[in-house]
Formats: structure tokens, C-alpha cells, sequence
């Protein structure tokens, strides 16, 4: 009991720090609303809250006193997708994403914060032998055709490249390295690969080619990752977040490049070093470990990889948020693709699917909207497959070719290049 | 004043009652614009209510006439002085649903707008035919028609081509008690009565809800280009600017910065392209084909050779044209940045006192210990100086009002006023009668008396 007081009293000291961080970190907002037209929530929802001048004002008054945390807040704060549109059109980039994050978990500590479906997925999440039964059994129900059991394509129609192969293409070989590296990677480089949730559980092919392309490059290793903790940090789960970081940053110590095909992966993974900068012991190692984390696109064009081959298919890309905005990583999966077929450029490729990791389970109406957006704009292209590079991106990619009546297929590049 | 659950009822009956918000949070929401008017405590509407038609806004203002609630409009809350800030509480009436573009007529070059149209939408949808929408308020991505309208927006483009009252051929305005007016048309010589339509531009929402609006367009300029020059001073800048109009030149847009802005810009956008200078000018020249602008660019060239340029540049594709005109947008926003606190002004001075009245502002800066950032159209005599301050010091603070209103006396001595573009709103409230005489404020009353004799119109502002 007494323990249990004192464990409030330091979250509730904490949980001050985050809001004055916040509060802080919205400050030079000036309010003048570049933010609006670019912010995708806004586009379907256009009420001044779902904005991030309406949420940035939101953090300034509650740290300044004339705001209180609500449920209502509560809702406000979490009705986010995290894509940074606002930031990058911001002419001050006010980091409301990051903003959010911290009042998540402020408003956690303060008013036990709880979400079920989140505290549901964080739970699988947070053990990897439980991430491992999930895949299994997400694995059978795929094979059995039961993925009607899962709400939501939760658990989306895998299109894999042995669908892509039987196609659109003739004998398949991997691709090669070329001469033109300007990343050095020789026979001693210790090149692993980090496999997130999301492509463990939803997207196995597309995880297993990933690890063919990589081996073809280097020797690869392969560790028992966890998971990478985006979901608890969007989440207000820091210290568990936290722990997921150390224990990875273990893992991997003994590797010269850490390699992910998952966007919100790699992007996280880069910014360990960030949030494990107040920690004496782990602030070293963490930059260590974030300053070996490579996006696979990233890591193949560093390298002069060439897709083994260029099929006749028509192929559009949509950029994930964290890749694009997270990591400033666009040009290399472009060029990839302009390699592997015929690469035409989605209108609006950089704008948010709607997936942001559980929103769409939180909001689906709202995702769904925004995801119309998206579907129209792919079937504009012609294409035949949008190619992508993260597995939330990925799953609403899925549902939208569904809707469009299968007029394109989704894929995460690895199942192309 | 409080709105009754009955009289909710009636609004939620006109606009659907999903576009009727009261939460304590949407309240909060809609109770600050781009001023910078303090967040807290909030001035809050008791309601905010978004119709979609120019019925439902007719219909909503018949009621609250009748119950004497007050009424503030709303676009994109992008105003910098306080316009659309529900001071009174009342109702917040949000315009930004009344987004059609009605009809695009290309043979008499007109368009017809609803209020929330976006103003770069508009422009978009009228370059596609090759029509040109000149005025361009440097938020020109968010703000919307209505707002340009009751503010009477200008832009970069004014030096050349004017601001938005230029545009503006004919008005629907709701008026205080819910009656539609229709006003203007597409004649262009139209003499029948007095020119109400005049009456609303620039009236901050105090005299009508303005729901559509019918605006002149222009044929497309076929070519641009973009200057970057660098002079050692901003009096060998505006020198070089009046020269140039002089000569018969006139670029679609000169904007002026000085060293404060010129650091802010290039923290921001990380770039070191502005060593060359303690003053920094964009141009824009427009014209119909290359010859004409290589004229253009020659004429300039020669004139600020002789006012003692360091660098000159032309802008090599349309990216860098738009990298550096992005520098001019963001800069509002980045000078904010360098202060807890940024008070903003929008004085506007005769294009040949501009250097003056920059002179003027230093003295007045160094005299209160204030960092001024100035930034402006020198094109047109219209500048922006920022105060860099942190307004939770008492005593800066303090110093701050002293500066704020020597500027303006400042800016009246040269022949000049208290607004270019943004209009008085509630941040320059006190000056009014000191800039117009009371004469002028007695006469403005009087019209406000006719058309709103209720008050219920964006009460608090302007006076």
C-alpha cells in the first residue's frame, strides 16, 4: 500500500516532467494553421481539435493550467496518427507528434490511462514467446481461410512473391551486389536482421524474403528480437517500452549493421539513442546501437543492389510515415522499384494511410476514410501492385485493394525487388 | 448571456446537430486564432456552430438577432489580429464548410466562391484555365475567401496587382438579422446606388456574415521569375526598389528583409546563403515570355548595380523560385521562433518612406531595449515589424506597449497607418481614433449602427 503510494507519487512527478516537455515542445506554435490542410485527420474530421494547432494549443493550456486532463482530453490526445504531415509543413516544425506521445504517457500516469484493445496488443507484444504463438496462429488461420475470424483485416490476405513471380516474371535469382557500394560491406560485416511484430505475425513471405535479399549480401545473423516498443511508447507504456530498448540494444551489441523491412521499426530503432540519453549507463550503447539501424531500402541502395530482374508490371509506391518523414528515407525505394519494373509516382504518396500501428483499430471509420483517399489515388496510377515498406502501412494497403475489387495488388518490396 | 437549451435545439435543427459543438474542449478549441492575443485565459465561444449553407447561416442569424446572442464568423482562424476571437462568448459560426467553387466563369474572367474556399484552391482552380487570382496573404495554403474578404488580405502580389478588395465584383452577405443581400455583379461599370459591397471588405465580420463572394480574375502570367539580391544596408534595398518602379519596371512582388530575419531564415531552413548583406530582397517578375522577363531581370540588375548590390541571383527552375519564396512565407513563423514572446505589426507607411520608417523603428527599438525583427513589401510601403520579447517579464512588457505605440505614431508622422492587411481586430484596438480622428470612427459607427443595431456582430472589435 505504502509502496503503491510512493510508486504514484514518482509517476506523478514524472508524469509533470512529461507535460512540462510538452508543454515545451509546442511552445513556438504561433497557431497560424499550416498545419491544417496537410494534416490527414483534419482532411476527414475538420474540427480545430483533430488539427495539430488545435492539439498543440490543447498542450499549452493544460501544462499552463487552463486545460484539465479529461476523458474527453484523453480521447483528443489519442486521436493522432503520429504521421509528422504537421511537422514537416510546420515553419517552426513544432514536434506535436512527439508532443503527444509524451502527454500519452502523462496522462497515463495520471489518470491510469487505459485503452483495451492497445493494452491487449501491448501485452502480446511484450513477450516474444507470445509474439511467436500469435504468428502460429495467425499462420494456421491464414491457411485454413479463417481470417473472417478477425475483425477488421486485422489479419490481412498475404500477396506474396510467388504470387508477384507467378505473374509477372520468368526464373527468379536474387539480386546481386554491384560494384558501386557506398556502403562497405565485406565478409566480416556482421549484418542482422531486426524482424518486427508486424512482419512476424501478418506478413511471414514477405519477412522470409527479406532475410533471402539480405543473405545474398552478407552473412546474415538472425537474434531473437522483441520488439521494438513503438506501440508502448505511442502508448503511455514507457517503462515497458524501455525495456524492450535495453534488452535489444543487448542483443545486437555484437553486430556491425542492424537492418529492419519495417518502417516504424527501423525509425524507432534509429531514435533509441534519443530517449536513453538521461540514462548514464545505457546512453552509449544506445547511440551505438541506433547509429548501426538501417531501413532495408537503405541498406540496399548503400550497398548498389540490383533487383535480379525487371518484370513488365506497372508499379506504384506509397511512402510510409516513417520512413518518409521518420527517417528522410525516399529516394532509395524509388529507385529500387524503377530497377525491379515500371515505376509510376502515386499522387500524394507521402500522405498517411490511416493504419498509424492500432488507430485503425481504435478508429476505423476515420482510417477507413482516409484509406479512399489512398485507393483512389493508386487506381489513378494504373499500377497493378502498390509496393510498400511497412506492415501497418501494408495491412490497410491489403484492405484497399480488396475494396477496389482486387484492381491492384499490395505488396512490401521485398516480395518485388 | 447564455444560450438556452430550447434555442440549441433550434440550432441543432438548422445545421444537424453533429455541427453544433459545446464541448468544454471544442469551446477551447475555437476560442483563439493566429493574434497573438494571449491563449489564456481563453475567450471562448459558448457555442460553435458550422452551417453549410448560406440558408443555414441566413436562418442561424435570425435567431440569435432575436435573442440578442453574439455572433463572431470564422474562417480559418489565420487572422493575425484577433478578428475571428470570440470575445463576447456567443456564438463561434465556423464558415469553413461553405466550401464550393459556385461557378467559373471564363468568358467574362470571373469566379464565384463560397467564404470557405481555400484562397490557393481558388488560384489552383482558376490556373488550370490559364485565370489568374493575384492576391496571395502569405498563408494563402489555409486561409480562406471569406476571411480575405473581411479582412481585406493583401499579399506579396499587391505591388503590382493590387489586394483583394481589387478583386471582389460582387458579395452575398447575410446581415445581422438573417436577411440575405446580394450586392455587386459582374458588370463591370456599375454605378445603381451606393457601392455596399465596398462596405464589407475589410469590415472584420462587424456588419454581415459574408457567404459568397464574385471575384475579377486576370489572364495567367505565362512566365515568372524569381530575384534573390543582397545590399550592405536595407536604405540601399528600398532605394533600389523605388528606382526600379521608377524606371518603369514593376516586379509582381519585392519583399524586403532585414538582418534579424535573415538569421531567423537561415537557423530555419539551415542555409547560409545570405552572407552577403544586412538587407535581402525577393522579386518576383512576371511576364509572357522569356525576352520579357530577361528585360525584366536586365533592368533590375542594372539598377541595383548602382544602389551597390553584393549578390544577385536568378532563381535557375521553378524549385528554387519556390524554395526561396517558401523562406518569405515561413518567416512569420520563424521570427516567432526566436522569442517566448513575437508582437507583430502590419503598419504601412508611403513606399518612399519605407526606409524611413525602418530607421525610425531601429531608434525606437534600441531606445526600449527590444530586438525588432523588419520584414515587409517594400514594393508597396507595407512592413511587418516583429518586437522579439518575452512578455511574462512585467517590465518588458511594459516597454513593449511604449515601443508598439511610438511605432505607430511613428508610421502616422510619415503620412502612413496603423494596417496594410491585417486589420485592427482587437491588438490594435486603442489606436483607431489616434489614426483616423473621430470623425472618420463617429462615421464608421454610424454605419455599424445601421446594419447591426443589435451589436450582436463580432462584438469587442475594431474600435
Amino acid at each position: 500500500m505504502k509502496e503503491e503510494g510512493l510508486g504514484q507519487l514518482m509517476h506523478g512527478r514524472a508524469g509533470d516532467e512529461l507535460l512540462q516537455k510538452a508543454g515545451k515542445t509546442v511552445s513556438q506554435c504561433d497557431r497560424c494553421g499550416a498545419c491544417l490542410p496537410v494534416c490527414p485527420l483534419f482532411g476527414e474530421k475538420d474540427h480545430e481539435f483533430a488539427s495539430a494547432r488545435g492539439k498543440n494549443a490543447m498542450v499549452r493550456a493544460l501544462a499552463e493550467g487552463g486545460l484539465e486532463p479529461t476523458r474527453d482530453l484523453l480521447a483528443r490526445v489519442d486521436f493522432c496518427l503520429l504521421c509528422r504531415a504537421c511537422v514537416e509543413a510546420c515553419p517552426n516544425q513544432i514536434a506535436t507528434d512527439q508532443a503527444m506521445i509524451d502527454l500519452r504517457q502523462y496522462l497515463k500516469y495520471r489518470m491510469g490511462y487505459k485503452n483495451v484493445k492497445q493494452e491487449a496488443l501491448a501485452a502480446v507484444l511484450d513477450s516474444r514467446t507470445a509474439v511467436k504463438l500469435a504468428a502460429g496462429l495467425l499462420a494456421f488461420c491464414r491457411r485454413r481461410g479463417l481470417n473472417g475470424l478477425f475483425s477488421h483485416s486485422l489479419l490481412p490476405e498475404e500477396f506474396t512473391r510467388a504470387h508477384f513471380l507467378a505473374a509477372h516474371a520468368g526464373p527468379a535469382a536474387l539480386g546481386q551486389k554491384t560494384p558501386i557500394a557506398g556502403l562497405k560491406v565485406t565478409g566480416a560485416t556482421k549484418v542482422a536482421y531486426f524482424q518486427g511484430c508486424g512482419m512476424r505475425l501478418l506478413f511471414p513471405a514477405a519477412a522470409a524474403r527479406t532475410c533471402a535479399i539480405l543473405a545474398a549480401t552478407a552473412p546474415l545473423v538472425q537474434r531473437a528480437n522483441a520488439c521494438c516498443g513503438l506501440p508502448h511508447l505511442a502508448h503511455g507504456k514507457r517503462r515497458e517500452f524501455l525495456a524492450l530498448a535495453r534488452n535489444n540494444i543487448r542483443l545486437y551489441e555484437g553486430s556491425d549493421i542492424i537492418v529492419s523491412d519495417c518502417a516504424s521499426c527501423s525509425s524507432m530503432l534509429k531514435h533509441l539513442g534519443a530517449w536513453l540519453e538521461d540514462d548514464p549507463a545505457w546512453k552509449d550503447r544506445a547511440a551505438l546501437f541506433s547509429g548501426k539501424v538501417m531501413d532495408l531500402t537503405e541498406y540496399l541502395a548503400g550497398i548498389g543492389y540490383r533487383p535480379p530482374m525487371k518484370a513488365d508490371v506497372t508499379l506504384t509506391y506509397h511512402a510510409p510515415c516513417h520512413l518518409v518523414r521518420g527517417q528522410g528515407i525516399s529516394a532509395e525505394p524509388r529507385a529500387l522499384l524503377q530497377a525491379a519494373g515500371n515505376f509510376v509516382e502515386l499522387p500524394e504518396a507521402d500522405r498517411c494511410c490511416g493504419g498509424a500501428g492500432s488507430f485503425h483499430l481504435d478508429y476505423p471509420e476515420i482510417s477507413s476514410q482516409i484509406l479512399e483517399r489512398k485507393r483512389k489515388n493508386i487506381e489513378r496510377t494504373g499500377a497493378a501492385i502498390v509496393v510498400t515498406g511497412c506492415p501497418g502501412c501494408l495491412i490497410q494497403l491489403t484492405r484497399a485493394a480488396k475494396k477496389s475489387g482486387h484492381k491492384f495488388k499490395a505488396l512490401h518490396i521485398s516480395q518485388i525487388i | 448571456m447564455t444560450i438556452t437549451r430550447e434555442t440549441k435545439q433550434k440550432f441543432q435543427d438548422i445545421v444537424g446537430t453533429e455541427n453544433v459543438l459545446d464541448s468544454a474542449l471544442d469551446r477551447f478549441a475555437y476560442s483563439y486564432d493566429a493574434s497573438f492575443v494571449s491563449l489564456l485565459p481563453a475567450n471562448k465561444p459558448e457555442m460553435v456552430i458550422r452551417p453549410l449553407t448560406t440558408q443555414e447561416v441566413s436562418r442561424t442569424m435570425a435567431i440569435a438577432c432575436e435573442r440578442g446572442i453574439p455572433v463572431t464568423p470564422r474562417g480559418a482562424a489565420s487572422g493575425r489580429t484577433g478578428g475571428s476571437i470570440p470575445l463576447r462568448g456567443g456564438i463561434s459560426l465556423c464558415l469553413d464548410r461553405l466550401r464550393q467553387i459556385v461557378e467559373l466563369d471564363e468568358r467574362n474572367m470571373i469566379v464565384t466562391a463560397e467564404a470557405g474556399v481555400r484562397t490557393s484552391d481558388l488560384y489552383s482552380y482558376c490556373a488550370a484555365q490559364d485565370l489568374f487570382y493575384p492576391p496571395d496573404p502569405a498563408s494563402w495554403k489555409f486561409c480562406t475567401i471569406g476571411g480575405n474578404v473581411a479582412e481585406n488580405a493583401g499579399g506579396m502580389r499587391a505591388v503590382k496587382y493590387g489586394v483583394t478588395a481589387n478583386y471582389v465584383m460582387g458579395l452575398e452577405v447575410v446581415l445581422a438579422d438573417g436577411t440575405v443581400l446580394m450586392t455587386g455583379g459582374k458588370a463591370i461599370k456599375n454605378v445603381t446606388g451606393y457601392d455596399l459591397k465596398s462596405l464589407f471588405i475589410g469590415s472584420e465580420g462587424t456588419l454581415g456574415i459574408i457567404t459568397k463572394a464574385m471575384l475579377k480574375l486576370i489572364s495567367l502570367p505565362k512566365k515568372r521569375g524569381t530575384l534573390l539580391l543582397m545590399f550592405r544596408s536595407i536604405d540601399d534595398g528600398c532605394r533600389a526598389i523605388n528606382q526600379v518602379l521608377q524606371a518603369g519596371i514593376v516586379p509582381a512582388a519585392a519583399e524586403i528583409m532585414d538582418k534579424v530575419c535573415l538569421e531567423a531564415a537561415a537557423r530555419h531552413k539551415r542555409m547560409d546563403i545570405f552572407r552577403a548583406g544586412e538587407a535581402c530582397i525577393i522579386i518576383e517578375i512576371d511576364g509572357d515570355n522569356d525576352n520579357m522577363l530577361a528585360a525584366q531581370a536586365e533592368g533590375i540588375a542594372a539598377v541595383a548595380k548602382g544602389c551597390g548590390s553584393r549578390e544577385f541571383r536568378l532563381a535557375g527552375s521553378l524549385q528554387e523560385a519556390e524554395e526561396l519564396w517558401e523562406i518569405r512565407r515561413g518567416l512569420s513563423s520563424a521570427v516567432a521562433s526566436l522569442a517566448p514572446n513575437r508582437v507583430s505589426e502590419d503598419i504601412s507607411v508611403p513606399r518612399t518612406s519605407f526606409s524611413e520608417m525602418v530607421r525610425l523603428i531601429r531608434t525606437i527599438g534600441d531606445n526600449h531595449q527590444l530586438t525588432i525583427a523588419v520584414y515587409g513589401h517594400a514594393g508597396d510601403g507595407n512592413l511587418h515589424p516583429s518586437i522579439l520579447c518575452d512578455l511574462s517579464n512585467p517590465a518588458e512588457a511594459e516597454r513593449v506597449d511604449r515601443a508598439v505605440e511610438e511605432i505607430f505614431a511613428a508610421a502616422l508622422s510619415l503620412g502612413g497607418t496603423l494596417s496594410g492587411e491585417h486589420g485592427i481586430g482587437i491588438t490594435k484596438r486603442p489606436y483607431l481614433s489616434q489614426a483616423l480622428g473621430i470623425t472618420a470612427v463617429n462615421t464608421m459607427k454610424a454605419v455599424k449602427q445601421a446594419l447591426d443595431p443589435k451589436g450582436i456582430l463580432n462584438p469587442g472589435k475594431i474600435w
